[in-house]
């Protein structure tokens, strides 16, 4: 580990020429009477990736910013930031094992999704009710729970996905409750500051909820069973099965990228319920009222949608979500009534990288958020730190994404700044 | 001798050039109307002169201090105030809190029984003094705005700007804003009067500036601007649309 | 007498109550009562100053407990590592102060062999008692962690400075998480889940008008909590009273207007998160001398939800409100922690008073919005207020002023 020390001298340089390219470019731009509106991003890019090389040239010729001056930089301080790795620490595995590597980054995609679904629901309720649900873990834990009561508890023997069914009917009928009785006095304006009013009340639902699961069904881990097995792909001994082989519990692709079944069966119901998402968001009437309200709400009002129901639906559908997400995945990790709180701090993380009320964004930032938490947890060389260190990954790169682009990666213009409605 | 000069000012919002090479100045305790259609850039010229926003280019000297690079509240203090469009009282808090922020704001030694009997002689002008005590989310809207003019007044700036101060407001209330700019004015402060309402505009105002998408293309007495064809055809001639609540445009382009 | 008065009396009276409650009260379970109040004390002052922080300057902040917590491990790392000693034990990093040593012990962690012991435990091993070693003084120390509170409570109010709302709660919550991540990651260092142990508050015990306390009395850490709950409130009511109380309160209505009106609000923004976070720092450090160990659980979100939840329900815009909301939740709990068995079945009440607990707060949130302690104290402080009002109605002259209510 002598070689650590390039590691952190290459993240400091990459720190200080970033930093010297964020303050010093909107400067530059705005003196020359140019758009300033995404000059800190790039100026901290160009000046992680090249340092003074690239940003003296930016400077002189401040070249109208465009996705590609943001995204090669991106990249590049990130293949930096790789090499650097790889040199300080040669017997990683990370670095070493290329079949390492594409586990995690593939186990890190599919598990990106199921995020991504969460956060979806999240970025949902925010755009239609304009509020950040602090109780978005609780239903994603709430969600688990019903799966592996109704199987095991209840009616043993019951299909796990009649489970998510079940969990995912009485979640959004708490979800709709709770808006009916809790969050109605939002859109009279009786409140003065709805913002924090939301906060608040979603915080103590998740509080009331939390405690509520743990004095019914105490404080014990719990599991649900495998929802599928693999089909057992039957081959002659001779033909070496290089291409695909599956145990039951356990997929094996190209010899090298292990899938255990849990997390694949989870991100194909994701993706599932993704695309009868967008279906139900794009294609139906209630769906296309939802995003009108979402973009106005006025307008949506006068064209004759009653924004009181779709209130009542996002926020039902917001908690169903994250209630299906936890659904699939009671059957990968155990299962506690304190469960949910890390998950929703990353579907915050996701959210805010995606851009507040943005749909597709929330999806993209699951994946990289997805992908970052692999790498954080494969590559730390100490595993048990690493993995108490999972939040962190998360706030490292909302910490980025607010300094540097405060609106995130697809959000709306206002979403934040001085003048911003938060 | 209040003096504010506006140079080549400039501002964009992404491809969106919301002022184009304004300039203009101010001299002496005048009564200034500013108008023009919505998305003409009023909001934003309010917002660089305040301070909230800063332009692309140009400067603005305000008493011989360039203040288009100052914050807000250091903007407030050298000596301008403004309201806003949409009226934005401290709302959980009451009148009189309402107008000692300013107050106290501005002088660091403020003697602060000195600063209520000049808070309840601004009431007493405003014809709220019953109402000091109370949050200012119990007034009704006429009410609010009377008590952000009277922040302003506590305030005490050299320079005024009023945000569409008439929108929305009851006669009788009408009169006391009527009177309120006169008696400013006449007490040597230059007030620069927002507003789509033409009649309140040429019977206060001595001399108007138009702006028209970015441009400034008028500057003078009310009865050349009227005739101006530029104007006229830009801005009066067409259907006047008095209504300020299309006025949302702005808002969202000066986030 | 008018009812400003009479709140006065109330207040004194209750103080007094306070001052006296440790000689009045002589029941068998005097020690937990004492405990208890101990912990409302503290609780009170993280609710108060939270309400500072949300209620009056509008900074949703769900990191206060992190800065309780920075205050508690900063203080509790001085003491673990740092000892004075009049010899050099050749093991630790020291250095010459005087004819004294500064020694920092290693960090080892928890390790249950006996072989690898820190450095310090080492040389006292080969001294063999002949060497006396001074601990730090622990006013240093808490001094450190709160001065440790509220750097951090600096360089995240400067952080969050443009954020609003949301953002801002993201954040702070983030920031929590992470550091009780850190505590219970870096074992070496802080000992992770088994958490550290502090010398209490009077390790020596105290003697105060010839009265001996040892160690363990309730009575000494009763009063220094009691007495840094009324400092803070003191603080408070002054900062409250004064133009940055007026300030921070105009800049959670409208931050813009404020601004324009001439307030600094960046300034005005970081100083009270400083001082909030120094105040629960300070809290937190106290506490844990008291209690004698700091776990990362101290940390979890759950406390966090109750500091929320007590400011709410007592009031989240007046600070007093929230102290005295604190301690009486703090003692509803303590009382609803008895078990009880309806029909054969088992009620759990160490879970079923939290669930109360969070549906109290929604409905107070719902129906009470300024709490229920707000109410009766404006009961006192706002008599006055409707007469005024309608003093005026009574005049005929100015009429058309009330007609106006119509509009806008």
């Amino acid at each position: 580990m002598e070689y650590s020390a390039i590691f952190w001298w290459t993240t400091l340089w990459l720190l200080f020429w970033g930093v010297v390219g964020s303050i010093f470019t909107r400067r530059v731009y705005l003196r020359k009477d140019l758009d300033t509106s995404n000059s800190i991003l790039v100026g901290s890019m160009v000046g992680a990736a090249f340092g003074p090389v690239g940003l003296v040239p930016l400077w002189l010729k401040t070249p109208e910013i465009s996705r590609k001056l943001i995204l090669i930089p991106a990249f590049v301080s990130v293949g930096i930031m790789m090499i650097a790795f790889a040199l300080a620490d040669p017997q990683n595995n990370c670095v070493s094992n290329g079949s390492f590597v594409a586990s995690q980054i593939t186990n890190g995609l599919i598990i990106g999704i199921i995020y991504g679904l969460m956060a979806l629901g999240l970025t949902l309720i925010f755009s239609i009710l304009g509020i950040v649900s602090f109780s978005h873990g609780e239903f994603y834990m709430i969600g688990g729970m019903l799966v592996y009561y109704s199987t095991v508890v209840w009616f043993p023997g019951l299909h796990p996905v009649i489970g998510v069914l079940i969990a995912c009917l009485l979640t959004f009928m708490l979800g709709a409750v709770f808006e009916r009785l809790f969050l109605t006095p939002l859109y009279d304006g009786r409140i003065d500051r709805p913002v924090e009013y939301g906060i608040l009340i979603t915080f103590g639902l998740a509080f009331t909820l939390q405690y509520f699961v743990q004095a019914v069904g105490g404080a014990n881990p719990v599991k649900a069973k495998r929802f599928f097995d693999f089909p057992r792909i039957r081959l002659p001994d001779k033909a070496d099965p290089w291409l695909i082989k599956t145990s039951r519990g356990n997929m094996e692709l190209f010899d090298t990228i292990s899938i255990s079944n849990p997390r694949f069966v989870a991100s194909v119901i994701s993706i599932m319920v993704l695309l009868g998402l967008l279906y139900f968001l794009y294609r139906t009437w209630t769906g296309k009222a939802l995003r009108a309200v979402s973009q106005d709400r006025d307008a949506a009002t006068i064209a004759g949608i009653n924004p009181h129901h779709m209130n009542m639906l996002a926020f039902a559908m917001g908690g169903m979500i994250a209630a299906l997400s936890g659904a699939t995945l009671v059957q990968a990790f155990s299962w506690l009534p304190q469960v949910g709180m890390i998950p929703a701090m990353r579907s915050f993380v996701i959210v805010v990288l995606g851009g507040l009320g943005s749909l597709p964004g929330a999806f993209i930032g699951g994946i990289i958020i997805g992908l970052v938490e692999a790498a954080g947890t494969g590559c730390v060389p100490d595993p048990q730190k690493a993995s108490s260190y999972i939040p962190a990954y998360g706030m490292i790169v909302l910490t980025l994404t607010l300094l540097l682009r405060p609106t995130g990666l697809l959000g709306r213009r206002f979403a934040s700044g001085t003048h911003g409605k938060l | 001798m209040i003096e504010l000069e506006v140079k080549n000012l400039n501002k964009r919002f992404g491809g969106l050039h919301v002022l184009k090479d304004v300039s203009f100045g101010i001299k002496g305790a005048e009564l200034i109307g500013l108008i023009g259609p919505n998305g003409a850039g009023k909001t934003t010229l309010t917002n660089i002169l305040d301070g909230a926003i800063k332009p692309n280019s140009g400067t603005v000297y305000l008493n011989g201090q360039r203040i288009d690079q100052l914050p807000p509240f250091e903007v407030a203090k050298v000596g301008l105030g403004r309201t806003f469009q949409v009226t934005r009282s401290f709302r959980r808090m009451t009148v009189l809190e309402n107008l000692y922020v300013p107050a106290l704001a501005k002088h660091v030694a403020a003697d602060k029984t000195e600063v209520t009997n000049k808070a309840l002689e601004v009431l007493d002008f405003l014809t709220m003094r019953h109402l000091r005590n109370e949050y200012a989310q119990a007034l009704s809207g006429g009410q609010q705005k009377l008590l952000e003019l009277g922040r302003l007044l506590m305030l005490d700036p050299d320079i005024i700007i009023l945000d569409e101060p008439f929108a929305g407001v009851h006669p009788t209330l009408m009169e006391i804003i009527y009177e309120y700019i006169r008696k400013v004015n006449e007490e040597g402060k230059a007030i620069v009067l927002i507003s789509h309402q033409m009649d309140s505009i040429f019977s206060l105002c001595k001399r108007l500036l138009v702006l028209n998408y970015g441009d400034l293309i008028a500057d003078g007495a009310p009865e050349d601007v009227k005739n101006d064809p530029v104007v006229v055809d830009a801005y009066l001639g067409k259907d006047d649309d008095e209504n300020s609540d299309t006025t949302n445009n702005e808002k969202q382009n000066s986030a | 007498m008018n009812r400003q008065q009479t709140l006065w009396l109330i207040s004194i009276l209750i103080i007094v109550f306070f001052m006296t409650f440790p000689f009045l009260y002589g029941r068998r379970d005097y020690d937990y009562i004492m405990h208890v109040l101990i912990t409302g004390f503290f609780y009170a002052i993280l609710a108060s100053s939270w309400s500072m922080l949300s209620g009056y300057a509008g900074q949703f902040s769900f990191g206060h407990m992190a800065f309780m917590g920075l205050g508690a491990y900063g203080t509790a790392l001085f003491s673990h590592y740092f000892y004075l000693s009049p010899v050099p034990t050749n093991l630790c990093t020291e250095f010459e102060i005087g004819d004294q040593y500064f020694i920092i012990k290693d960090a080892i962690g928890v390790t249950s062999s006996t072989l690898d012991q820190d450095c310090l435990t080492k040389a006292l091993a080969i001294w063999d008692g002949s060497v006396q070693i001074t601990p730090m003084p622990i006013w240093i120390g808490i001094l450190l962690g709160s001065m440790l509170g509220g750097i951090f409570g600096l360089l995240i109010g400067m952080l969050v400075l443009r954020l609003r709302a949301a953002y801002l709660a993201l954040f702070t919550l983030g920031f929590s998480e992470i550091l009780r991540a850190t505590i219970s990651a870096e074992i070496k260092i802080t000992r992770g889940q088994a958490g550290i142990e502090l010398p209490y508050l009077f390790e020596n015990g105290i003697t105060v008008f010839g009265h001996e306390f040892s160690k363990t009395d309730k009575i000494p850490p009763y009063y220094v909590m009691f007495f840094l709950l009324l400092a803070c409130m003191a603080v408070l009511a002054w900062l409250a009273k004064s133009r940055f109380g007026l300030f921070v309160r105009a800049l959670r209505e409208d931050e813009d207007a404020a601004a324009a009106l001439g307030v600094n609000t960046v300034r005005f923004k970081i100083m009270v998160f400083v001082i909030t976070s120094t105040m629960a720092a300070l809290a937190g450090a106290v506490q844990a001398h008291y209690v004698g160990i700091i776990t990362p659980n101290n940390l979890m979100i759950l406390q966090m939800s109750l500091v929320v939840a007590m400011a709410v329900i007592g009031g989240l815009e007046n600070f007093a409100a929230a102290a005295i909301g604190a301690i009486i939740i703090q003692f509803l709990l303590e009382l609803l922690r008895e078990s009880f068995v309806i029909g054969g079945v088992e009620v759990d009440m160490t879970l079923w008073r939290l669930v109360f607990f969070g549906a109290l707060l929604m409905i107070t949130l719902r129906f009470y919005r300024n709490g229920l302690i707000t109410p009766i104290i404006e009961f006192f402080t706002r008599a006055h207020v409707a007469s005024e009002t309608v003093e005026k109605r009574m005049d005929p002259k100015t009429e058309d002023v009330e007609e106006e209510g119509i509009t806008g």
